[in-house]
């Protein structure tokens, strides 16, 4: 079997102003084919940040992804968007679904975009309303809809382009314990019919049950479910180099540090003359 | 580098509108204030227009006309001895250039004097025959009557002048002047009508009587300084390029109206400079209303922009889309704006704008207290450009905004 997503060394880290925020660190992750893959992990671990960048949402600071050996990293704007269109789908937390649109709409759009006609794409729209089992819910708008139907639509809208990976980032985590249980059965029975590979982002026991592969993941790195041996704790300043900003903003970065440093020094002082 | 995507033009068409539907009352209300900046423009130009037209056409038809011939160099020191050495020539041209408003004149300083005072005035002997042809001077006359064909040393003064010299209608004035060789003459005119149009300009400084008299009187029998001409507004500038070329073997003077006058012409201008200032206004606030609410719209949207994005649209789709919105608002509130400016045109085209309110009685400067706004097309169109240019300017900016979010980004924060 091949990997279809092979990233290595992956490293990111956001910067608010001058205040870093570490986010992943050095990742080296390969998912095959057909896998039904899941991302574990509590809240700020960097889940959402390896989906991104997969999916070619957002740029990773060094290291390289590749899916089905394209070098992600390097594409423009333009060649992600076309990337995401062609290859990946996309189910969100929050659902996400286009508000103007019918809920066979949103699913026609993504094919529309494909270029098909409008009416093949309101074709392939009802095909897929019907694989995710809500056909009769087709010309409601996302608000009429309850939270398991809209990420229904959802689901449906990522397959209706035919993309070899679906990337879900905690599609269950807004929603009741069975109506998520549905959720996940029913993804399962598409990756199992359909073999479309699966990387779910998740802390729902429930998907992590389901999981054909458990990755976990801590402080933005892969860590071993079975090991004992706890990684080294990461060093903001080895996650986030200062190195790789423009010398402006390395500039400013190390002012500010010197100066929250003084202040720092400073602050003791005035205490004792006030006391 | 993208495959034709056919249908999603009328996608990115259906979502701008569906978007704007949505929220009805901020669209109708940018929509609205679009509206009524552009139709209070329409009317503002037409109201100026009809103002300046009304203006321009009392002031030259009360007394100077729309074009004067007269010898070079007369109008800066108006002296007999500089009459016209071949009027009918000059009568000949205007008539084969199609002229046939014209009137012709002898003009010259002198004095009137009753028993108590004396006053300078300006003679001006006047053709009853053709005089009302170029001007409405007849229709000015309160008290008494305008001049008739065969009158003979009778006399019409302004009603401050009459006033001055303490005379009345049927009184004896006398009338002292110069002939061609400086020499002085003086005679005894009938008062028969008085001037009371409430213009400075017309009620003092002026003795008219016919043109006869005045010949008589100057011994210039035949002889006239000065021709009057009147003409529609449009055609003044063509009709003096026209005369100056045909009459060029004499030595004479074409000009119009606001050569001799100039400071009117330039009133005018100043007024619609302010009309061009208040523009700028309106288009400010067309490009600040409509901004507001795009980016509004846009920032509202910005995680629905982030999942267009995610899914495969482009940034230039998302940037048109925004586009599109700010399209059709502004072509709405253009529409709209224009026919609620006709409208408004028309109506007080037909009925009239009352300023007697506003003028008062004593200096009103040629207006009519009816003023009756008219459409120039010219300025239509640029006004209407101008605003339709503005709206489609305001949307440029929360496109541009829209199309450089991070999608990431945009969905996680939206
Ligand atoms: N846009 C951002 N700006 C700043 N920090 C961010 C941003 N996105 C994520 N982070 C930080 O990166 C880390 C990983 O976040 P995330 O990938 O969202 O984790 P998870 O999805 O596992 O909860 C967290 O510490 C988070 O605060
Ligand atoms: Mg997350």
């Amino acid at each position: 079997m091949t990997s279809i997503i092979k990233t290595r060394d992956l490293h990111k880290c956001y910067w608010v102003g001058t205040m870093p925020h570490p986010a992943l660190h050095g990742i080296d992750l390969d998912i095959e084919q057909g896998e039904f893959a899941v991302l574990a992990g509590r809240s700020g671990s960097g889940k959402s940040t390896l989906l991104n960048i997969i999916g070619a949402l957002e740029s990773a600071d060094s290291g390289s992804v590749e899916v089905f050996d394209q070098n992600i990293l390097q594409m423009t704007q333009d060649r992600r968007t076309r990337f995401r269109l062609d290859h990946i789908g996309f189910v969100f937390q929050a659902y996400n679904l286009i508000r103007v649109f019918s809920a066979r709409e949103n699913i026609a759009y993504v094919c529309q975009l494909q270029g098909k006609s409008k009416e093949e794409s309101l074709e392939i729209a009802n095909h897929w309303l019907r694989e995710v089992e809500i056909e009769h819910l087709g010309y409601r708008k996302p608000d009429q809809l309850s939270g398991g139907q809209q990420q229904r639509v959802a689901i449906a809208r990522a397959l209706a382009t035919e993309p070899q990976i679906i990337l879900a980032d905690e599609p269950t985590a807004n929603l009741d314990t069975q109506t998520g249980r549905n959720l996940i059965h029913l993804m399962q029975g598409l990756n199992q019919r359909l073999g479309t590979t699966f990387l779910i982002s998740s802390h729902d026991p429930d998907v992590k049950e389901a999981a054909s592969r458990l990755i976990k993941l801590a402080d933005g790195q892969i860590v071993d479910e079975w090991s004992t041996i706890p990684k080294p704790p990461i060093s903001i300043s080895s996650a986030c180099p200062v190195q790789n900003k423009p010398l402006g903003e390395r500039v400013r970065i190390k002012l500010n540090r010197m100066f929250s440093r003084r202040r720092r020094k400073q602050s003791p002082k005035d205490n004792s003359r006030h006391s | 580098m993208h495959a034709s995507r056919p249908s999603i033009n009328q996608i990115t068409l259906a979502v701008a509108l569906r978007n704007l539907l949505g929220h009805l009352p901020r669209t109708l209300l940018t929509v609205g204030a679009i509206a009524v900046g552009l139709a209070s423009l329409i009317f503002l130009w037409s109201f100026n227009e009809g103002l300046h037209r009304n203006m321009l056409g009392n002031f030259q038809q009360a007394i100077i006309g729309s074009i004067q011939i007269h010898h070079q160099g007369y109008f800066q020191q108006p002296e007999l001895s500089d009459y016209i050495r071949n009027p009918e020539k000059v009568a000949e041209t205007l008539e084969t250039s199609g002229i046939e408003n014209h009137s012709q004149r002898l003009e010259s300083f002198g004095l009137v004097a009753s028993d108590e005072t004396t006053e300078g005035v300006m003679l001006i002997g006047m053709d009853p025959n053709t005089e009302t042809r170029v001007t409405e001077l007849e229709k000015r006359i309160g008290i008494g009557r305008f001049l008739q064909p065969g009158d003979s040393y009778t006399l019409i003064l302004g009603a401050t002048t009459a006033n001055n010299l303490n005379v009345r209608l049927g009184d004896e004035v006398i009338v002292v002047g110069y002939d061609r060789y400086g020499v002085m003459v003086a005679e005894s005119f009938t008062l028969i009508g008085i001037i009371t149009s409430g213009e400075m300009g017309l009620d003092r400084g002026m003795a008219i009587t016919s043109l006869e008299t005045l010949q008589e009187m100057v011994d210039m029998p035949g002889q006239v300084t000065t021709f009057v001409i009147n003409l529609p507004e449009k055609n003044i500038d063509k009709a003096v390029k026209q005369l100056n070329e045909q009459l060029h073997e004499q030595p004479l003077e074409i000009m119009p109206w606001y050569v001799m006058f100039p400071v009117m012409k330039e009133w005018v201008t100043l007024h619609n400079g302010f009309l061009y200032l208040f523009i700028g206004v309106v288009l400010f606030i067309v490009i600040a209303s409509e901004l507001n609410t795009l980016l509004l719209s846009m920032l509202e949207r910005t995680r629905e922009f982030g999942v267009f994005m995610a899914i495969g649209t482009t940034r230039q789709e998302v940037a048109a889309l925004l586009i599109t919105e700010a399209l059709f608002i502004g072509i709405l509130g253009t529409l709209s704006g224009t026919l609620l400016g006709l409208i408004t045109v028309f109506i007080t085209g037909i009925t009239g704008i009352d300023l007697s309110i506003l003028l008062g009685s004593t200096s009103r400067f040629y207006v009519d207290p009816l003023v009756y706004p008219q459409l120039e097309l010219g300025r239509l169109g640029i006004t209407i450009s101008a605003i339709l240019i503005a709206s489609m300017v305001a949307g440029l900016y929360p496109a541009w905004r829209a199309s450089q979010l991070q999608p990431a980004e945009a969905i996680r924060y939206g």
